[in-house]
């Protein structure tokens, strides 16, 4: 009886691990090359050879280590990447962690990137908003992974207190903007979107028809570069 | 009073098993093997922590070169383990499977003809749940959240985080318990071995 428990339950194991494999295999996500948002991309769009997607939320700790990675080598990756290859790179924002109820700020988040964008320079937002949560909670090892100290609900000067910074974004115009929910539609059309094609996970990185999952990173800059060149190659690579 | 039974037999097959790991790893043989063993899980499982990105990026049109590259960037994450709580989970985990494999390749050499070996399938059911518990669940990026969100829609990403803390749980019970058997059965055999070897010698 025994036996035939523990052979039922490692069968039962088995089968679950074959399906994933399975329907992994069988059912790739749909892919989208439209972009979703001008503001969110780097590259000629009208030129590209090449679309590279990153589907992510910005407090997703992994999608940030890519991201970091990115800002801190944007000569290289803007001139061998983008310039060279002809790629066009697309950021697809969305707050899927608000929606799984894992953090409360990636909606005001989601919102203030998707603000800036409206005022024209999502990136220097983005990458400022990223810098600040990593200075104040990923390099203290708050927010980095399952088991760490989850990042608390931020108040919304948070958000505005980066354009202060900007001078590309006016923080009356954010604040407005935020507080008139003026961007809330897109985030929540661009989220529910993006469901649909990430198999639930985000970072996501599509590649022309390369696909990946994750990112293996370890918050140094030069160390997760190496990673995301892999991930660059593998999709310049891919047929 | 079934439960104070229950806690007593297991706090002694604990001890019995304790004495049977030491007895093994005394042996530079199983002292390798469990090494050996270790660095495999750690490596295995770092692989796949953070998603499955590499799997993939192994499976892309990367050069040869590119692709050892990668391999080869994973044991620098191995060391980073040690930094987080949930890198040391991944250490525990790998310890764990590699002292059932060092105590199954004790037992699997020492058995009597044709007896079986209680404990090997807990311990491979407890390290396929360690597997599939791996991820990130906050970002919804885990081995287990493909599956659910199929069955469940793109809400599952939630109960992928919950499944995966209860796997890693059950994960962590069933090695534990798989350890306390077998080397409970390895304590049984070196007790064995050494009666016969004094008998012989007092022959």
């Amino acid at each position: 009886m025994q036996r035939a428990v523990r052979i039922g339950l490692l069968v039962l194991v088995i089968g679950f691990l074959g399906a994933l494999v399975i329907f992994n295999a069988i059912n790739p996500a749909p892919v989208d090359m439209e972009v979703w948002n001008e503001q969110m991309t780097k590259g000629d769009k009208e030129t590209a050879k090449h679309h590279f997607i990153m589907y992510t939320d910005i407090f997703c700790p992994y999608c940030d280590k890519f991201s970091d990675a990115v800002a801190a080598n944007m000569e290289d990756f803007g001139n061998h990447y983008i310039k060279d290859n002809n790629i066009l790179f697309e950021i697809r924002v969305t707050d899927m962690n608000y929606e799984n109820g894992h953090s409360n700020n990636s909606r005001p988040a989601g919102q203030a990137a998707y603000c800036a964008a409206k005022q024209g320079d999502f990136w220097s937002y983005y990458y400022a908003l990223l810098s600040k949560i990593y200075k104040d909670y990923h390099s203290r090892g708050i927010g980095v992974d399952r088991n760490s100290e989850k990042i608390p609900t931020l108040d919304m000067d948070y958000f505005y207190d980066i354009a202060d910074d900007l001078e590309s974004i006016d923080r009356d115009t954010l604040v407005k903007c935020m507080e008139d929910k003026e961007t809330i539609a897109e985030l929540d059309n661009n989220t529910k979107k993006a469901a649909s094609k990430v198999n639930g996970g985000v970072p996501r990185f599509v590649f022309d028809k390369y696909v990946a999952d994750g990112f293996l990173g370890n918050w140094n800059t030069d160390n997760d570069y190496g990673q995301v060149k892999l991930l660059m190659d593998a999709g310049l690579a891919s047929k | 009073m079934a439960i104070r039974k229950i806690i007593e037999t297991i706090s002694d097959r604990s001890k019995f098993a304790l004495v049977s790991i030491a007895y093994l790893f005394k042996q530079p043989k199983y002292l390798l093997i469990f090494l050996f063993s270790f660095v495999f899980f750690s490596y295995f499982l770092t692989f796949f922590r953070d998603g499955s990105s590499n799997w993939q990026l192994v499976w892309s049109g990367l050069g040869i070169d590119r692709k050892f590259e990668l391999l080869g960037r994973v044991f620098p994450a191995m060391l980073e383990n040690f930094s987080s709580f949930y890198g040391v989970t991944i250490i525990f985990l790998s310890l764990l499977q590699a002292v059932i494999v060092a105590q199954l390749v004790f037992a699997w050499k020492h058995r009597e003809k044709g007896q079986q070996i209680h404990g090997a399938s807990t311990g491979g059911v407890g390290a396929l749940l360690g597997f599939v518990a791996l991820g990130c669940p906050s970002c919804g990026i885990g081995l287990l959240t493909p599956l659910l969100t199929a069955i469940a829609g793109a809400s599952a990403v939630a109960l992928a985080d919950t499944i995966g803390q209860i796997f890693s749980i059950l994960a962590f019970i069933l090695l534990i318990f798989s350890i306390i058997r077998l080397g409970y059965i390895n304590y049984i055999i070196i007790s064995s071995k050494n009666y016969k070897e004094e008998h012989a010698k007092s022959r």
